[in-house]
């Protein structure tokens, strides 16, 4: 078999090389010879930044294999596969576009609401603080809770309901879990004049009658699948494959196939470049950690992104442990997943002995998801990032926490980042600086706790 | 209820010959900024009560019997909003038992003096990077500047045939922080207790939205909390009562009367006129007795600031138009405040027609009010023929109230302000229109502004701006609107 190396390249740091002996990707016929993938930095998008790009038009025209080290790929029906290529074509056209970027640029503005704040947490600092004898980290809080819709999701899914426009489709079609990346994507396509179905599991309706209900206000049509969040997934690119040409799928998460993790990853990755400008601006440099919750890690990513080649800023990511990790009920996927492949991509994922998927458990509906990005099972693999997990109990008593001390409820996804401060603030030297991604707003979470709390 | 009490008095060069009065502490000397120190809980000047004076007001229309202190009627530049008596024209006042006197020249005094204090500042400061407490708290922790959003699709809903039509803008004040613009307000004025040493907020609501504001700011700033909530109102929005009680607020149910908003703001007065000394009330609206209408429009007129300076960004002038709903009518004067003195802005407030103005379950208060007192200020409000409150009636809770903020009746009496009104009908039918066609849900409240341009944009020539403030977002309406549309 042959031996391929791949060089990573970000912002002229090289990443780690890694052998990919056990892996090819099994794709088309047409495509075996893997490229040299450069992961693009893309600054803050401006109409200036087309001509930044050194992107040889050879790439341009020959579609990647969407790899991160062995992670990653295109494992789908050979029909999908020309229907993948043609959007990773029209993805980097966009992403050179000066007037693409620039409409991207002021509906992220004017729409959504960004920049969002970079906010110094007084209180909570003050609570670690006081705990450990007055020493202890500086917390800032990164406000995706305050972008529209109340959740990061919609960076990305603006800028693929624009693609979809581009594209000439009239028609979007998606799967959500939590709901949050449903009521994203159909905002955007009210505000671009797509029409939009959802795919959701009837459990998830149950669990989220508030996010159904903002769907179909906004204009979408819910449709109900069986099972839950991968059944849902899986209906929506069944229905994709059936009317190509027609329909865009919208991936909310930074799974599936190539360029589907590339793509809604490059969207989030506003928040860390923000996140990089604000933190210069408060304090001179780069955060020592940034902490954010997995779940399918398109907030992750959003945020570690831009840090990948700064070696003294530690990403961590927070899943979910659910009942406890030993329960057999969570969703922590790359503290107990292994590697396989799941929804046309090889990354960590949660499977039994026979290699069916497991349904995962977390009280943080978003959380749910048996899979991962495969970048962030790459960036595991090459201890670039730190993972560990918090259980619903932990999140749920964070949730509380930082409503009380700051007056903002985040959604119990966000709340699994700010249970992991329990932990990680004791053991960090006095004036570290801490960024925590709050991904969402808790209010959709408010029934769920009452419940939880009155058990 | 209307409380009847005695009126205040401030020097003045002329004495006022309507009402013969004791002779008047002098405000000037007592309470002037200069000499007032925080440090202190009481000040040694305390207003003596006049025992066995009493002091009756009659409510008159007689505007000459009401002493006035304008030189010059038709410049809005030059009118006193509020002269010193906190009157707007013959509309405001203080009409508050005695014992909340002090408290509210207190209130007044640290206002004025934090008003011009740099280290306090807002509304300028919140895109530079300059250290001021409030304009900090706005960008980091609210998420200001809100953004002026060019409402695409809705602009080209009102194009006419032939391709002209106004331009839409909408103010988003549903991103801030907590979904309203009530934030401004409850941040600005939780500041301002803290440096009077209050370690305690009260705070009365209706729909919800001021009390998860005020709890909001109480937890960012580590005060005591207790919101008062009528009992009708508590059950109608069951989550919000739990996400002020999560907040870590107490939240006291109202049984008197109707058990509505009108009611928890007069056990609010109650509470502070028996805790005045540590206690702060964060009224949240442009109503009460003075300095509140005052002081909450300051907080919120951010709003209109930034509006002119992004206008003048995006298209190179002022905007035409300015469309806002009206409740009490806070973000209608936040938005419209800077903007008073542009003769040729056009100020457009849009009332609840409830089901209809002849129903008689509506909160159209400045369409079909009458002049009189309601909670310590003189406005319009809507009464009976015994002068009994009638409950209001909007299918939206913030507009549910049967007063208004002076400086609005001010505002309509001068005709520098114009207001109509919205059934609930129309005010559904914007909300499912603007969801569909901007992706933005807005609340009902501001649906109700929304709904007012189906009849305005057909009267409008070609590329006129209107701006509209969104005023707040609409998921806490979702479960109504989807009972009412059937969708």
């Amino acid at each position: 078999m042959e031996t391929h190396h791949f060089h990573f390249k970000t912002r002229r740091h090289n990443y780690p090389q890694v052998v990919c002996a056990n892996h090819r990707v099994t794709t088309s016929k047409s495509n075996v010879n893997p490229s040299v993938l450069r992961l693009h930095n893309y600054g803050n998008p401006t109409a200036d930044l087309a001509k930044e790009r050194a992107v040889s038009a050879d790439e341009t025209k020959r579609p990647s294999t969407g790899k991160f080290g062995r992670f990653g790929g295109k494992f789908v029906p050979e029909t999908l596969i020309s229907c993948l290529e043609q959007l990773e074509v029209v993805f980097h056209q966009v992403l050179q576009d000066p007037e693409f970027q620039e409409e991207l640029s002021t509906a992220l503005n004017d729409y959504v609401g960004r920049e969002t704040p970079l906010y110094y947490a007084e209180r909570l600092t003050a609570h670690y603080k006081a705990q450990n004898m007055g020493r202890g980290p500086d917390i800032y809080i990164k406000r995706e809770d305050l972008a529209h819709c109340g959740a990061h999701k919609m960076n990305n899914a603006l800028a693929q309901a624009m693609i979809a426009k581009r594209m000439g489709l009239t028609a979007v079609v998606a799967a959500t879990g939590a709901g949050q990346h449903g009521v994203a994507t159909a905002s955007a396509c009210a505000k671009l004049g797509l029409s939009c179905t959802i795919f959701m599991s009837a459990a998830d309706m149950e669990k989220q009658p508030s996010n159904v209900d903002l769907m179909t206000l906004l204009g979408a049509k819910v449709e109900p699948t069986a099972g839950n969040f991968k059944d849902a997934s899986s209906e929506s690119i069944r229905v994709w494959a059936g009317k190509l040409g027609e329909v865009y799928y919208l991936a909310g998460a930074a799974v599936g196939p190539h360029p589907c993790p590339t793509m809604v990853r490059e969207f989030q990755s506003v928040i860390g470049r923000e996140t990089r400008r604000q933190a210069a601006e408060k304090w001179g440099r780069t955060p020592d950690a940034v902490v954010a919750c997995v779940g399918s890690g398109s907030n992750a990513l959003g945020i570690f992104h831009e840090f990948v080649g700064d070696r003294t800023v530690r990403l961590i990511g927070v899943e979910a442990a659910g009942f406890g990790l030993n329960s057999g009920r969570h969703a922590a996927t790359l503290a107990a997943g292994e590697v396989g492949v799941y929804h046309g991509a090889m990354s960590y994922l949660l499977q039994d002995e026979e290699g069916n998927i497991i349904c995962p458990h977390s009280i943080g509906v978003g959380l749910e998801y048996p899979g991962v990005a495969p970048e962030l099972s790459f960036l595991k693999e090459s201890g670039r990032m730190e993972f560990y997990s918090a259980t619903d109990k932990e999140a749920v008593d964070a949730y509380i926490r930082v409503a009380r001390l700051e007056g903002i409820i985040p959604a119990l996804e966000a709340s699994h980042g700010f249970a992991y401060l329990e932990k990680l603030c004791p053991t960090l030297p006095d004036g570290a600086k801490i960024v925590v991604s709050c991904s969402g707003r808790g209010d959709k979470d408010a029934t769920t706790v009452s419940k939880y709390l009155s058990l | 209820m209307a409380i009847r009490a005695a009126a205040t008095s401030a020097p003045t060069a002329r004495s006022s010959s309507a009402l013969s009065l004791p002779p008047p502490i002098s405000s000037s000397s007592s309470y002037s900024s200069a000499q007032l120190s925080f440090g202190r809980a009481k000040s040694t000047t305390r207003p003596r009560t006049t025992v066995g004076c009493a002091i009756s007001c009659t409510m008159t229309r007689e505007a000459a019997a009401v002493t006035s202190t304008e030189k010059d009627d038709s410049d809005p530049a030059l009118w006193s909003r509020p002269d010193s008596f906190g009157r707007f024209g013959k509309f405001g006042g203080k009409y508050v038992p005695e014992t909340l006197m002090y408290a509210l020249t207190e209130l007044e005094s640290a206002f004025n003096s934090v008003k011009n204090d740099p280290d306090f500042q807002a509304s300028k400061l919140c895109i530079s990077a300059v250290k001021a407490e409030l304009g900090g708290i706005l960008k980091d922790y609210v998420g200001r500047e809100t953004p002026l959003y060019f409402a695409e699709r809705l602009t080209d809903h009102y194009r006419r045939p032939n391709g002209e039509g106004p331009h839409i803008y909408l103010k988003r004040e549903d991103l801030n922080h907590t979904g309203a613009h009530k934030i401004n307000n409850a941040i600005g004025q939780v500041l301002l207790a803290k440096r009077l040493g209050k370690k305690r907020i009260i705070a009365e609501t209706g729909a919800g939205q001021h009390g998860v504001a005020t709890a909001t700011v109480c937890a960012r700033f580590g005060l005591e909390c207790i919101i008062y909530m009528g009992a009708q109102d508590m059950e109608r929005q069951s989550l919000n009562v739990f996400r002020m009680r999560l907040l870590g607020a107490e939240v006291r149910g109202v049984h008197s009367g109707t058990a509505t908003l009108k009611d928890a703001t007069s056990e609010a007065i109650r509470d502070w006129v028996t805790n005045v000394e540590s206690t702060h009330y964060i009224l949240g609206s442009v109503a009460g007795p003075h300095p509140y209408p005052m002081m909450v429009r300051e907080f919120h007129k951010v709003i209109g600031e930034e509006t002119r300076r992004q206008a003048m960004e995006k298209w190179g002038g002022k905007p035409d138009i300015l469309v806002a709903c009206v409740g009490g009518g806070s973000n209608a004067m936040g938005l419209f405040e800077d903007f008073v003195k542009d003769k040729d802005v056009r100020l457009i407030g849009v009332e609840a027609a409830g089901l209809g103005l002849d129903s008689g379950k509506h909160a159209a208060t400045l369409t079909k009010g009458e002049v009189g007192v309601l909670h310590g200020a003189m406005s319009y409000l809507l009464q009976d023929d015994d002068g009994q409150i009638i409950e209001p009636h909007s299918i939206s809770a913030g507009l549910d109230y049967p007063g208004v903020g002076p400086e609005h009746s001010f505002l309509k009496e001068k005709g520098r302000a114009e207001y109509y009104c919205v059934t609930d009908e129309e005010a559904l039918e914007a909300f499912k229109r603007v969801s569909r066609l901007e992706g933005i849900i807005p609340a009902l409240e501001t649906s109700h502004a929304l709904a007012y341009l189906e009849k305005l944009c057909p009267t409008l020539p070609d590329k006129t701006k209107v701006v509209l403030n969104c005023s707040g977002r609409g998921d806490k309406d979702v479960q109504t609107a989807i009972k009412y549309l059937k969708v």
